[in-house]
């Protein structure tokens, strides 16, 4: 019998999983998780501690022992792969154990990344796994904090600030790049984003780096407050500081001499990596971005799933294929939705459509009469037609909108001029 | 049984019948701002003519919204291949939305998600969707996957032959 192994169980290991019982494969699988929780999913931590979502919904697979028992898994949790030895195609346990197997999914996900200058600090906070929800949930339970520095004005950033917002904490958002949401948001409509936040009275302190903090404990060693460098000279002081910097691939378990890995785990269409036998999926891998033919870490929870499945089933002996994705977002905060469609470096004429309601705004990039990229505010309805339409011309297929497209885009008040222009009709 | 919603736009006359059973059916609270989940349209062409269209969920059979959805809201029902969901852990995040190549998942008054369901209630009680028993011309219709293999084989065949056509007159 064929022995397969997941390492990591999150959605790139969950749809692996499935994607190899759904092929017909009947291997043995061995999952290792380095928690014993189910698949979760780090976009719903900030739904679960602002109290919009119960804890069993941070895990929309179910329980590990339905989904043990749904895809005939054997489930090591707790159980942290301290390396996979690639060349041999075996996992080694941090207690020592190894076992070999013929093929192995790697997809272990991303961690939050702390620099060093913050490593230090015991109160402050991160926002991606479960522990860390729980953690700010029950700390603002605890204590009702008066002001909050958020370090990072990413999807996540956004949304820490607006749990804390709506509970009347004076938010201060810090970045060091000078906008928000400063990898998807082209400038113009950044600063749109921005006007909006300071009327609502969020502050922000952007295009700066964040030099360090000092903690403040009482006198039984509790942290009081904090007191926040900022690289001018200039200094924040707050009692709640989160930080949301950014990730990196979990891949400290490989031998970068043995497998090829850059910021992820190099990974071909069916998501094999240079090794093979051994696959990545998720987070912790580099797959092809679609748009600039180079391969990057497009860290979405649809994305691993896909990644997850098309790894699954290459892994049962069902050839399947990925040609990759773009850069794409949609976050929808504080009674607004911003959605950023392509890579937002890519220049090109800029057309920009403004409602005749003022209810949304859309920035179209395009260049050689296509479209290389949009931001979307206010209008999720036409956010997935444009996506589809970004990812046809990429692919070289017809770029008009299908009568049931145009009908959509015409339904979410789009104007036909304005559609004729995404067309590129020569 | 899979079955599948099948619209034909030669017969349809955007005519609104199946937006208003689909009002009817679902509840649709309409003066409080509530959309149907089908909606119906005309386009003009360039040379004027027209065209008529009802929409609503595709059922596409790899439904990205499913994979798109970081609450597992939405799901392929195994039994009738329709794309249905349970919108209790829906965060009305609009992840759907984005997923959605037709701009069709829309959010209540409660911010969760909503859209066609194929009136799967109906079709477990062996009725037809509302829409496809109300349309008078009968452009929507459900057919078993035998049917629709078949119509889509139609299809193809038609569309052949009008790019012939084409390439003769040119």
């Amino acid at each position: 019998m064929e022995r397969f192994a997941i390492v990591g169980f999150g959605c790139a290991g969950y749809h692996g999983l499935r994607a190899i019982r759904e092929a017909g494969s009947s291997a043995r699988v061995d999952v290792y998780s380095d928690t014993g929780l189910p698949p979760y999913n780090p976009m719903l931590t900030t739904y679960y501690t602002a109290g919009r979502l119960p804890y069993e919904g941070l895990f929309p697979f179910g329980s590990l022992s339905e989904i043990a028992r749904e895809y005939d898994a054997h489930l090591f949790t707790e159980t942290r792969a301290a390396r996979v030895d690639s060349k041999n195609r075996a996992v080694v346990t941090g207690s020592g154990e190894r076992q070999e197997y013929d093929k192995i999914l790697v997809a272990a996900g991303a961690s939050a990344f702390v620099p060093g200058s913050f490593a230090n600090l015991k109160g402050a906070f991160c926002m991606r796994t479960v522990e860390d929800a729980v953690r700010l949930h029950d700390a603002i339970q605890e204590r009702e904090y008066q002001n909050a520095v958020i370090v990072g004005a990413s999807m996540v950033g956004i949304k820490v600030a607006e749990l804390l917002h709506k509970r009347g904490c004076q938010v201060t958002l810090a970045d060091m790049a000078p906008h928000i949401f400063a990898l998807a948001a082209y400038p113009e409509v950044s600063e749109m984003i921005e006007a909006r936040l300071r009327e609502m009275g969020i502050a922000m302190a952007f295009g700066q780096a964040i030099a360090g903090a000092e903690e403040h404990l009482d006198s039984n060693g509790k942290v009081r407050g904090y007191t926040v460098r900022l690289a001018d000279g200039s200094t924040l002081e707050t009692e709640l500081l989160v930080l949301n910097i950014g990730t990196r691939a979990a891949t400290g378990f490989l031998d970068p001499g043995e497998i090829t890995i850059d910021r992820g785990i190099l990974v071909d269409e069916r998501m094999e990596t240079s090794v093979p036998g051994i696959y990545a999926a998720g987070d912790c891998s580099q797959g092809r971005n679609l748009q600039s033919g180079e391969r990057q870490i497009i860290g979405l929870w649809a994305n691993a799933g896909t990644q997850g499945r098309v790894a699954g089933r290459n892994m049962a002996g069902v050839p399947d294929e990925t040609d990759g994705n773009i850069l794409h977002n949609i976050t929808h905060f504080l009674d607004m939705d911003f959605i950023g469609l392509g890579d937002n470096r890519l220049g090109g004429e800029v057309h920009t459509y403004q409602s005749p309601d003022k209810g949304f705004y859309l920035q179209a990039v395009v260049k050689d009469k296509k479209a290389v990229g949009f931001n979307i505010l206010d209008n999720y309805g036409v956010s997935g037609i444009l996506k589809a339409h970004l990812i046809r011309l990429l692919r070289g297929q017809p770029c008009s909108f299908t009568p049931e497209q145009r009908g959509q885009l015409l339904r979410y008040r789009l104007e036909e001029g304005f559609i004729e222009k995404l067309e590129a009709r020569t | 049984m899979k079955r599948y919603l099948f619209f034909d736009s030669e017969k349809c006359t955007a005519c609104g019948a199946c937006a208003l059973a689909c009002i009817d059916q679902n509840d649709v609270d309409t003066a409080a701002g509530q959309q149907p989940f089908r909606h119906t349209f005309t386009l003009e062409g360039r040379k004027g003519e027209l065209s008529f269209y009802s929409v609503s969920c595709m059922h596409c059979a790899d439904a990205s919204c499913v994979m798109g959805c970081p609450c597992g809201c939405l799901t392929k029902d195994p039994e009738s291949g329709f794309t249905l969901y349970d919108t209790q852990n829906c965060i009305g995040c609009h992840s759907c939305a984005m997923a959605c190549p037709y701009g069709i998942p829309g959010f209540g008054a409660d911010g969760k998600m909503q859209k066609c369901d194929a009136c799967i209630q109906r079709q477990r009680a062996g009725l037809v969707p509302a829409c496809v028993k109300v349309c008078p011309t009968g452009a929507l219709s459900l057919l078993t996957q035998e049917e629709f293999l078949a119509r889509q084989e139609k299809e193809r065949q038609k569309k052949a032959r009008l790019m012939m056509t084409k390439q003769l007159d040119q």
